[in-house]
């Protein structure tokens, strides 16, 4: 019986062995572009309806578009399915002029009545669209001709252009034929979407792939790849290995691994900013964190040149406030350099005996890789040196967020290690450092509450001159400089892997994924 | 029997019932809910965002009448909506992942059982011998290897360096769907199932026979000048299955619950995979529903396991 | 092997004790396993480096002079910390399976031994506990009990019981019907004399295995739970935290030292475990002499 296995499993070895070479060369041969679009932060693997989209632009970008772009530098605001577009100096009034040639992929012509429809959806929470809150400004669509349209605001909102650089257009006579009710629900979104996009849609193998096929009507020309397919990865060791075995062409990686593929010849590594700035926080309410000299003594204890460059491998760079990049960030800032022995003196003169001693406090992160535990454990031994006790403690993301919004939690997270996206635009940061931002109304989960940084924040958001918001903003990031409701650490960059046999590829790390223009028309492989 | 039979069932539905009972009230202490699990914690949410998000999952009913909704539609059939994005209903999803998990479970462990089991017999006829002291070794290193490391270790060596199999997945996307296709996607992450389970089985199985050996029937047996092999076939190996039968069966009902690393690695697209997921996103109808179909299986596997061992030792009733 | 009268009679465990010296793998288990319980113990006098010091200039440094062992991802000495951690693992390890011996042994006898009703309730308490999602559990008990070597072995115990009480139910059925054990009844012993002269004894052979196989999977649980936010949390060692290491390809591949010491060590200790678990099965079994 031994024996008759052993035969076959050599067998079976070594039809696997030809079956697997042939198998490599036959997908090459094809024109069709494998990557893992949805791996990392900026992917929402399985999500299919763009109204519920916090991330996964990049891929839901092939096959729908939206009205307006971000350039691949993520700095200026560029028409897409608009041509063109200008407001009133008011900013209650947008007016965009649709392109005259874009087609739906079922033939039908792209009209202002679907913006209008589009837009009508987006404002219905019911339909779990998460952009109901953020347009709920608008107040009306005017569709004058069949390529204009205008859409209205009860209030000012300088950031509608940026809120529809997320906002896919979808069609309204396909979607207005389906039933309202459940509409999320409707088995359209993964079997037969519409979009206007240069790829369409052919199929979803449940928790496999996504297919899509090139689009020979699309207005800027037929794509010179066949088709782009998306393979779903649990975690990104498998799609390093899928990268490694060449079947797949692209994917994003962790910073460790973009390391293994940096003098490899086969692949280009991709990097730019996070625009996610690393930070300790202080919960406010713990009780031991009121002195600020104690907080400026916490970082000055940490020695953030040395992680970035032993354990990040210069992945990272230096963060000294909450803006980290832009023309938010002023030159003046305190670097609070690593000076343990100044860091101990300070906590002398707070009197940290006497506030907490040694007692262990508990720093909460909802990171679960390995590379941030030996970040974390290399800040335990630092801040252990002068004296402050930490002892980590790594969680999921929904256990995190059940403790930092729930209540009377405050001594299971008297710090915390996180991360917070502070751009591109540099008004989001409000929502977590304002002392009226704090949860439930919104993210300030440290219920920091400084009544300068607030008074900055307000002085920024409501600044009507956008020549003088810069300064503004470098205003708020000077106060938090010197207040410290968080000890700021660091930016990281993320990366992505990319064939060399892949031509003109467009791939920015952009928060949530995109969107941005990605030039999906010209990818090819050489 | 019948009657036997009957009282097992009922049994079995209560149990469930319990099961369901209890799987709630842990749920609703697991620290965060759907939403906390959605939110990512870098991205900024108002309060308007997350009312919204609430309302869309249906968290805005109070506690105990979400159990009896749930359960009254659940005697339906009928286990609710998945609260993550796509929002299908349950039934649907698990039905999707049942067969490659029985595809997976399957395959894995009808090698890794007759592995275990041909392993099992030959260490302990060769007591102590080179041979069992290597399968020993191997054995000990099959159950000391954390599974995501196996896993991770076999995509490594057969997938990337090696190429004998594709690195993950059930299927080559993009081409029309063949049995070889599935067979050559399925041979890595099943071989690496049944290494880890043959270990478990050829332990208990050499145990067990070797206990046995010694027994007074085996020893008349061979004073009667049978054959030595006919003898261990026959007598010794009929009763040390007992304990290989019911282990097995212990690993079935297991193994449907996941090899979830396996899954996770592989990206095989099975209920552990699904129920990790759903943990992860907190995402209570699906989990609800799938606790209660592995469950189910587990309960029956329970109740064959007690058959077969009733037929493989007669003496064996409970009165 | 022929009985040879001796002029004085030895007790059976004396006679236990020179069947087990007298077999070489066993004693060869049993020697590795009581050289590793002393490097464990005695490596702050025999190693004398700190297994929490961090040093960012030798991370992830090969094995060398300075580290034998090689170092790990923040500098720390990898050789201290497998010997570190096998304190701390060790303990983990024989605290859970003593537990789950105790519940899943006494559950399984009292479904077997103990009649109709009993068996009823026992099993549906075992099946119970096999059909609850290990996940959700760990995270429920995660947010209760938080983490440490306490909870940590009452968490590994609560889920390993319930395939002992299966197999020794399954192994008592069998034996209740047996001569001898009817006799006994016969006579009137009680359920616990049945349980010490009868039923242990012969689940021993169950025991011995599940014990070993069961040090290891504790160790790997215990790697698992660190990754909920259990288990035994930084900058202590474990052979479980050491192992998580490997979760990151570039570990994997590149820095295996990390992750191969401990292996190493917990593949050693279940093999020592093993014979030894085995020489004992058969030392106190007293038809092995004949």
């Amino acid at each position: 019986m031994m024996q008759m296995t052993r035969r076959q499993s050599l067998a079976l070895a070594g039809g696997l062995a030809i079956t697997g070479a042939r198998r490599a060369r036959a997908q090459a041969s094809r024109n069709v572009m494998v990557g893992g679009f949805d791996v990392g932060p900026g992917g929402f693997q399985g999500n299919f309806n763009p109204l519920a989209a916090t991330a996964g632009f990049q891929w839901l970008n092939l096959y729908y578009e939206t009205l307006v772009l971000y350039d691949a530098a993520l700095e200026n605001i560029k028409g897409a399915l608009a041509a063109s577009f200008e407001s009133n100096p008011e900013k209650t009034r947008f007016m965009f002029h649709l392109v005259p040639d874009a087609k739906w992929h079922d033939g039908s012509a792209f009209t202002s009545t679907d913006v209008a429809f589009t837009i009508a959806l987006a404002k219905d929470a019911k339909l779990g669209s998460i952009f109901a809150s953020r347009l709920a400004d608008i107040t009306d669509v005017q569709t004058p001709d069949a390529h204009t349209a205008i859409m209205v605001l009860g209030k000012p909102n300088g950031s509608l252009p940026d809120i529809l650089t997320k906002l896919m257009m979808l069609p309204e006579k396909a979607l207005s034929a389906l039933p309202r009710e459940g509409l999320d629900r409707n088995p359209w979104w993964s079997t037969s979407p519409i979009g206007t996009g240069p790829f369409r849609f052919v199929r979803y193998e449940t928790d496999q792939y996504v297919e899509l096929k090139a689009n020979s009507a699309y207005r800027a020309g037929k794509p010179k790849l066949d088709g782009v397919i998306n393979r779903y990865f649990k975690n990104s060791a498998g799609a390093v290995a899928a990268l490694r075995s060449g079947e797949i062409q692209f994917s994003y990686v962790e910073s460790d691994e973009a390391a293994g593929f940096a003098n490899d010849p086969k692949f280009h590594v991709i990097d730019g900013n996070s625009w996610v700035m690393n930070y300790i926080g202080f919960n406010a309410r713990a009780g031991m964190w009121s002195d600020v000299r104690v907080r400026r003594a916490l970082l000055q204890a940490i020695n953030r040149d040395a992680i970035i460059k032993a354990i990040f491998k210069g992945a990272a760079d230096p963060a000294l406030s909450i803006y980290t990049a832009g023309n938010v960030t002023p030159k003046d800032l305190d670097p609070y350099p690593y000076d343990p022995a100044h860091a101990k003196l300070l906590l002398q003169q707070a009197g940290w005996d006497k506030i907490n001693g040694s007692k262990p406090l508990p720093m909460l992160s909802y990171y679960n890789t390995p590379l941030v535990t030996n970040v974390m454990t290399a800040i335990q031994a630092m801040l252990g040196q002068v004296g402050i006790m930490v002892t980590p403690r790594q969680v999921d993301v929904a256990t995190y967020n059940g403790i930092v919004y729930g209540q009377n939690n405050d001594a299971q997270f008297p710090l915390v290690y996180a991360g917070a996206q502070d751009g591109p635009e540099p008004g989001i940061a409000n929502i977590y450092i304002n002392s009226k931002q704090a949860p439930p109304a919104g993210a300030n989960i440290m219920h920091a509450d400084v009544p300068d940084l607030d008074a900055a924040l307000n002085a920024a958001l409501a600044e009507p001159d956008a020549s003088k918001r810069p300064a503004r903003f470098q205003q708020v990031a000077r106060v938090f400089n010197t207040e410290l409701p968080w000890a700021p650490l660091w930016v990281g960059k993320r990366y992505g892997v990319l064939s060399a046999d892949i031509h003109n590829f467009v791939w920015t790390p952009a928060p949530s994924g995109g969107g941005y223009e990605q030039n999906a028309v010209a990818w090819s492989f050489s | 029997m019948l009657r036997t039979t009957l009282r097992h069932l009922g049994a079995t539905a209560a149990m469930l019932v319990a099961l369901s009972v209890l799987m709630f009230g842990l749920l609703r202490a697991t620290p965060g809910d759907p939403v906390a699990a959605y939110m990512d914690p870098t991205a900024a949410y108002s309060a308007a965002d997350i009312a919204a998000l609430r309302h869309r999952m249906g968290l805005d009913q109070p506690l105990p009448l979400q159990y009896l909704d749930w359960a009254t539609a659940a005697l339906h059939g009928d286990f609710g909506y998945s609260t993550q994005h796509d929002r299908q209903p349950v039934r649907a999803m698990i039905a999707e992942r049942a067969g490659p998990t029985l595809l997976l479970m399957g395959s894995g462990l009808i090698l890794s059982t007759a592995l275990g089991i041909g392993a099992g017999i030959l260490a302990a006829l060769r007591r102590d011998g080179p041979l069992d002291v290597a399968l020993a070794v191997v054995g000990s290193l099959g159950v000391s290897s954390p599974a995501f490391l196996t896993a991770l270790l076999g995509l490594f060596v057969f997938a990337v360096r090696l190429g004998w199999a594709p690195s993950g997945g059930m299927t080559t996307p993009g081409v029309p769907t063949t049995i070889a296709d599935l067979l050559a996607h399925l041979a890595l992450p099943a071989a690496i199932f049944a290494a880890g389970q043959a270990t478990l089985t050829m332990r208990y199985m050499r145990a067990a026979m070797l206990e046995v050996m010694n027994h007074d029937y085996i020893r008349t047996a061979r004073a009667k000048g049978v054959g030595e092999v006919w003898v261990i076939c026959k007598h010794a190996t009929r009763n040390a299955l007992l304990p290989v039968v019911t282990l097995t069966g212990a690993n079935i009902g297991a193994a449907v619950g996941g090899a979830i690393f396996i899954e996770s690695v592989f990206n095989w697209p099975g209920m552990g995979l699904l129920m990790v997921n759903a943990v992860e996103a907190r995402d209570y109808p699906v989990i609800m529903g799938s606790a209660l179909v592995i469950g189910l299986f587990v309960l029956l596997i329970n109740l064959l396991t007690d058959v077969v061992c009733a037929a493989v030792d007669p003496r064996i009733r409970v009165r | 092997m022929s009985a040879t009268l001796l002029s004085r009679p030895r007790s059976p465990l004396l006679r236990a004790a020179l069947r087990f010296a007298a077999m070489p793998v066993p004693m060869a288990g049993l020697i590795l396993l009581l050289l590793m319980l002393g490097a464990i113990l005695l490596h702050p006098w025999l190693l004398g480096i700190d297994p929490d010091a961090i040093d960012l200039m030798a991370i992830n440094a090969p094995p060398d002079a300075a580290h034998w062992l090689g170092a790990d991802g923040v500098g720390r000495d990898v050789l201290a910390r497998v010997l570190d951690g096998g304190r701390v693992s060790l303990l983990v390890a024989t605290g859970s399976v003593a537990i789950s011996l105790v519940i899943g042994f006494a559950v399984g006898a009292i479904a077997a031994l103990g009649g109709r009703v009993a068996n009823a309730v026992a099993m549906r308490l075992v099946d119970l506990a096999m059909t609850l999602p290990p996940v959700v559990l760990l995270l429920v008990l995660a947010s209760l009990t938080g983490q440490g070597v306490g909870a940590t072995i009452l968490v590994i115990a609560l889920l390993s019981w319930p395939v002992l009480a299966r197999l020794v139910r399954a192994r008592l059925l069998e034996l209740r019907e047996r001569e001898f054990v009817m006799a006994s009844r016969g006579m009137g012993a009680g359920f616990w004399h049945i349980l010490r002269r009868h039923a242990l004894p012969n689940c021993l052979d169950i025991i011995v295995v599940y014990s070993a196989l069961q040090v290891a999977n504790a160790i790997l649980l215990e790697a698992g739970l660190s990754f909920l936010g259990m288990g035994i949390p930084q900058p202590a060692a474990s052979w479980g935290n050491m192992l998580n290491a490997a979760r990151s390809t570039v570990v994997l591949q590149n820095y295996s030292w990390q992750w191969l010491a401990p292996g190493a060590a917990l593949l050693l200790t279940v093999m020592a475990i093993n014979f030894v678990g085995d020489g004992l099965r058969a030392a106190l079994d007293p038809r092995s002499d004949l």
